[in-house]
């Protein structure tokens, strides 16, 4: 007897687990920009290597290209940063979520027993509680939102010396083709981070 | 939060022991989930309790997509195997559930309805993970009158839920067992008194020892590699169980 896995639709997320949904789709995200993030630094050191090379000819190009590999130092820091406040916006929501659970159980004890005083103190204090878990993820929301913000700005100034970069490549003489091929290899790269922070930034979660 | 540790990678088909928090407080018992991908998907073994799912969660998310887990395989019922299934369905009411028969409509106090469960009859049943097969492997009595392992024939691992468990000291929390006979005094109590039937575990004996086993899995403490396998089951199969002291 085998059991294939069917997907039976069912009622969607809401509230925490919708949260829990959206930041998890902001952390895949996240791990996919490191992943690619980790090549621009490679291709900035090539892209050195070829500029000295070329000599004379690929000084403007040089200069970018050392510029290209400072960005991708500063991408790695901005995108461990954002990787630990994710962690943390995690952890946060999926408390919420156990908590809205308990809370949710207890509101429907609470309402079968409404004469209860003791069933009131605790669902009291558990809304003091969930208000709590609330403020410290509201203050990870906006932190997360800022790190994407300034992350987003960097990128853009990364896409800048990128493109500065492929112009540069048409004075390298001899070596003009091969100098054209790693600065758009850097340039593709730099605007698929871009696009993928964009999305970070329009994200749901930054809503809530 | 739980850490993760990856014990069996062939491309995207992984096996991944999520274990270890140090902020779990002493009064909880500690567990080890699994999580296990292939093509896409993935399913989590023994995911536990509902006190440690914010630990499990972020721990998950640091290594696989959590959307992209489309089912739970719950060994049996305890609460540190499956009380945290109602937070996994909210995440995503389409996940399902593997469980014993027997256990279908006690479950459903933790959470979840009739179309949640995959109950899994007392022969066990093939489980196919993205295309991958699983087998549910009959392990009744050990120590739950309804109760499933997992075998995954490709990468050679045995979870065995609470069979192989050990109660170790804060002291000793390597993941796999470095000292088989140091190890083992850690796991003798807990056989003695948590496995129910001598008769069960003869069975069980023969039939892990016809399974082609790299790595033998438990639900807590170290898991067993290599050798220490089959000298699990060879010592297991001495041992006098359904004791209430040793």
């Amino acid at each position: 007897m085998t059991e294939e896995l069917t997907t039976t639709p069912r009622t969607e997320p809401k509230g925490s687990a919708l949260d829990l949904l959206h930041i998890v789709r902001i952390n895949e995200e996240i791990k996919a920009v490191v992943a690619v993030a980790f090549k621009i630094n490679i291709m900035a050191l090539n892209a050195i290597f070829l500029a000295k090379r070329a000599g004379t000819a690929a000084l403007g190009f040089g200069v970018l290209s050392n510029e290209l590999r400072s960005f991708s130092g500063q991408l790695r820091e901005t995108m461990l940063s954002l990787n630990g406040l994710i962690h943390d916006s995690v952890a946060e929501v999926s408390v919420l979520l156990l908590d809205s659970r308990y809370s949710g159980i207890f509101a429907a004890a609470a309402a079968q027993a409404p004469s209860s005083a003791r069933m009131r103190a605790v669902l009291e204090h558990r809304e003091s509680r969930t208000a709590e878990y609330r403020a410290k993820l509201s203050i990870l929301r906006r932190s997360l939102r800022s790190s994407v913000e300034d992350a987003f700005r960097l990128v853009e100034l990364g896409g800048v010396l990128a493109k500065s970069a492929k112009i540069e490549a048409a004075y390298g003489a001899a070596f003009s083709v091969s100098l054209s091929q790693v600065s758009s290899e850097s340039d593709g790269i730099v605007e698929e981070i871009r696009g993928s922070l964009d999305t970070l930034r329009k994200s749901r979660f930054f809503r809530g | 939060m739980k850490t993760t540790q990856t014990i069996f990678q062939d491309g995207d088909h992984k096996w991944v022991a999520i274990v270890r928090d140090p902020a779990r407080p002493d009064y909880l018992v500690d567990t080890n989930g699994y999580l296990v991908t292939h093509g896409g998907q993935g399913m989590l073994v023994d995911p536990g309790g509902l006190e440690v799912f914010p630990a499990v969660f972020s721990a998950v998310a640091t290594e696989f997509d959590p959307s992209a887990i489309s089912s739970i395989f719950a060994s049996h019922q305890d609460p540190d195997v499956i009380s945290s299934l109602a937070l996994w369905l909210e995440f995503n009411p389409q996940m399902r559930c593997h469980i014993s028969w027997l256990w279908a409509s006690f479950i459903p106090h933790f959470g979840g309805n009739a179309s949640t469960f995959a109950v899994i009859p007392d022969e066990g049943m093939a489980i196919s993970l993205g295309g991958l097969p699983l087998q549910a492997v009959p392990a009744h009595y050990l120590h739950s009158s309804g109760n499933f392992h997992l075998y995954d024939r490709a990468a050679k691992v045995l979870f065995s839920g609470d069979v192989g468990a050990a109660l170790l000291p804060p002291e000793h929390n390597e993941l796999f067992v470095k000292d088989f006979s140091a190890h083992i005094r850690h796991s003798e109590a807990f056989h003695r008194r948590w496995m129910g039937s001598n008769e069960a575990k003869r069975q069980w004996c023969e039939r892990a020892s016809q399974l082609d086993i790299d790595l033998l899995c438990p639900q807590h403490g170290a898991i067993y590699q290599g050798k220490d396998v089959q000298r699990f089951i060879d010592w297991f199969d001495g041992l006098h169980v359904g004791v209430l002291r040793a």
